[in-house]
């Protein structure tokens, strides 16, 4: 018998659909799940992935990968390799595994949505494979950050984080809760398989696997990669449906983009931008976080906006602004609220780094430098416990990142709504704009600010609060290199004498 | 007498803090509740250099009560109120 080729029968098997006639059509595909609005049922046949994929080709394929990565998985395993690795290096995978290991998890839910209720079948079948994909990805999280264990707690994150209430895994999670786990098709789409997956993660992903065998880490690296190739598959399924949404509902689509590009942007900042900028050896890093930005996301961005029509949102400028500051004061942050944090951040102020970061942003010195200089002055003079918190700082109702870290402190000003009695506060003007275009959306969410003064963080303190984050002694934020960074000062200081 | 929270910011700094102020207490000591979390931390201190309170764009006497100027400025809690050296 002769066997087709996969060009006869592909688009039979991809597109199979069928009348519905025991059930009406909005029950089986809800809009509140489909989301198609005003799109005529019609428009969606025009639906066409970008790539082609068989569950045959697909198995095959993902077999060899999960060969691949667990070969090298276990080689590595007993070289204990982890153990000799930079301590600035290691926060970026623990912050990695804790933060993200979970959102592939939601992702398989997303998937699953997409195989149900996508009004395209070839959509719905294209999420099959984006759910296959996604449980691998969860899985190989979970089996790197189990042989970790042993030389580290905080990989224990990997699979704990997304069930505590830790400030950081709480803006993620309220993220992902949203844009994969509550909303219709449409918006998940465009949302997170253009902007996330293909805008910020995929390039993501192929930079910090870069860093990563830069810095010695041959495992992480192989994990990121072999990720990476499923999302760069997987990510496209965003393509298509923002093409049909651009020609019968483009208002709408606009707006999703606009949201979700500038809410993942202040995730990615937080995540990426510290790493980055901070993180990564100093040796090792070939391009600052905003090149990388400007080189890989914005043009892309801007080939997405001309190839389908869509405009810049309408935030654009203070978006480039944003470049230049907003990681800049999440690292600050993050590094100040360390005991906050289930890795332990590297300053990156040293006289080396800072002469980078100067070079790489002419303001730094100007907006941050002068606050680094105060905290040096009390690590080198021993007031250790003037680099620590006494309070919590403001935080966004939408981003659930600190107010003030979307700027520099020259532009700090209070953004606030009120909707049904309530008062919200805003890191920027833009989050403001997300929350008063659907309030309805955000609405009644307590971010820990709410939560400590609603009485349900007790006692009502730091150590409450970080009790409350399930923040533990052995896995507590603390500098990376115990302070020894600012040693630098103190010599160059004395030799100035 | 109440507790009212606010967002206390330092000019200078870089993010504003939850302060937990007094409805009784003046705004003299407002200002030194919001300047501990950011002076001699991150921001240089200045000795004998008085500080000065910003409400709704507007200077207020540190002797006033912080209750008065909630009620006069309709402050909701978590408002902005901005600290300085005074010049």
């Amino acid at each position: 018998m002769t066997i087709l080729q996969r060009d006869d029968w592909y688009d039979i098997a991809r597109d199979v659909d069928w009348t519905l006639s025991y059930v009406d059509e909005k029950e089986a595909f809800p809009e509140q799940w489909s989301g198609i609005g005003p799109v005529p049922k019609e428009a969606w046949a025009a639906w066409d992935e970008p790539y082609r994929c068989t569950y045959r080709d697909y198995v095959s394929v993902q077999r060899d990968k999960e060969s691949g990565a667990h070969a090298v998985r276990e080689a590595l395993k007993r070289a204990n390799l982890y153990d000799r690795l930079d301590p600035a290096h290691t926060a970026a995978s623990h912050l990695h595994m804790g933060a993200t290991c979970f959102v592939e998890q939601m992702a398989i839910t997303m998937q699953s949505r997409f195989c149900r209720f996508a009004p395209a079948p070839a959509w719905r079948n294209m999420g099959v494979y984006g759910m296959l994909d996604e449980t691998r990805h969860a899985q190989l999280d979970l089996a790197f950050s189990h042989d970790l264990l042993k030389s580290d707690p905080r990989f224990d994150w990997c699979n704990k984080g997304f069930h505590t209430n830790e400030w950081g895994i709480l803006a993620v999670r309220n993220f992902f809760d949203d844009w994969m786990l509550s909303c219709n098709v449409v918006e998940a789409a465009i949302a997170t398989s253009l902007v996330v997956e293909h805008g910020f993660t995929n390039v993501q992903f192929i930079a910090l696997a870069a860093d990563a065998m830069a810095a010695g880490d041959i495992d992480f690296s192989n994990l990121l990669s072999s990720i990476q190739t499923d999302e760069a598959r997987h990510a496209q399924a965003g393509f298509p449906t923002l093409e049909i949404m651009m020609k019968h509902d483009p208002e709408r689509a606009q707006r999703i983009f606009d949201v979700s590009l500038w809410r993942s942007f202040r995730l990615f900042q937080t995540l990426t931008g510290t790493s980055m900028d901070y993180y990564t050896p100093l040796e090792h890093r070939k391009r600052s976080f905003k090149e990388f930005m400007l080189e890989w996301v914005i043009t892309q961005h801007e080939r997405v906006t001309r190839d389908l029509g869509l405009k810049h949102p309408w935030y654009w400028d203070q978006f480039l602004e944003c470049l230049d500051h907003g990681h800049h004061a999440m690292h600050l942050g993050t590094w100040f609220w360390r005991p906050t944090l289930f890795w332990k951040p590297n300053a990156g102020v040293s006289r080396a780094e800072r002469a980078w970061l100067n070079e790489k942003y002419p303001s730094w010195e100007e907006s941050w430098g002068t606050l680094w200089d105060q905290i040096i002055d009390n690590v080198n003079s021993g007031a250790i416990d003037k680099t620590l918190p006494l309070t919590l700082p403001a935080l966004c109702n939408l981003t659930q990142l600190p107010l003030g870290s979307g700027w520099n402190p020259f532009n700090l000003k209070q953004w606030k709504s009120e909707y049904k009695g309530r008062v919200y506060n805003f890191d920027s003007e833009i989050s403001k704009w997300c929350f008063d275009i659907e309030p309805e959306r955000y609405a009644g969410h307590l971010n820990i600010i709410d939560r400590f003064l609603t009485g349900m963080i007790q006692p009502p303190s730091v150590e409450g609060c970080l009790s409350y984050m399930s923040l533990t002694p052995d896995v507590m934020g603390d500098d990376a290199y115990n302070y020894r960074w600012a040693q630098d000062y103190r010599d160059y200081a004395k030799a100035a004498e | 007498m109440a507790s009212f929270p606010i967002y206390g910011v330092f000019q200078g700094d870089f993010v504003p803090h939850l302060v937990a102020v007094d409805t009784d207490d003046d705004m003299a000591q407002v200002a030194q509740a919001v300047a501990v979390h950011s002076v001699s931390r991150r921001i240089a201190p200045k000795d004998h250099r008085p500080f000065e309170v910003v409400v709704a764009g507007e200077t207020v006497p540190l002797d006033c009560k912080f209750g008065e100027v909630v009620a006069e400025k309709a402050l909701d809690p978590l408002d902005f109120v901005i600290v300085r050296y005074a010049s």
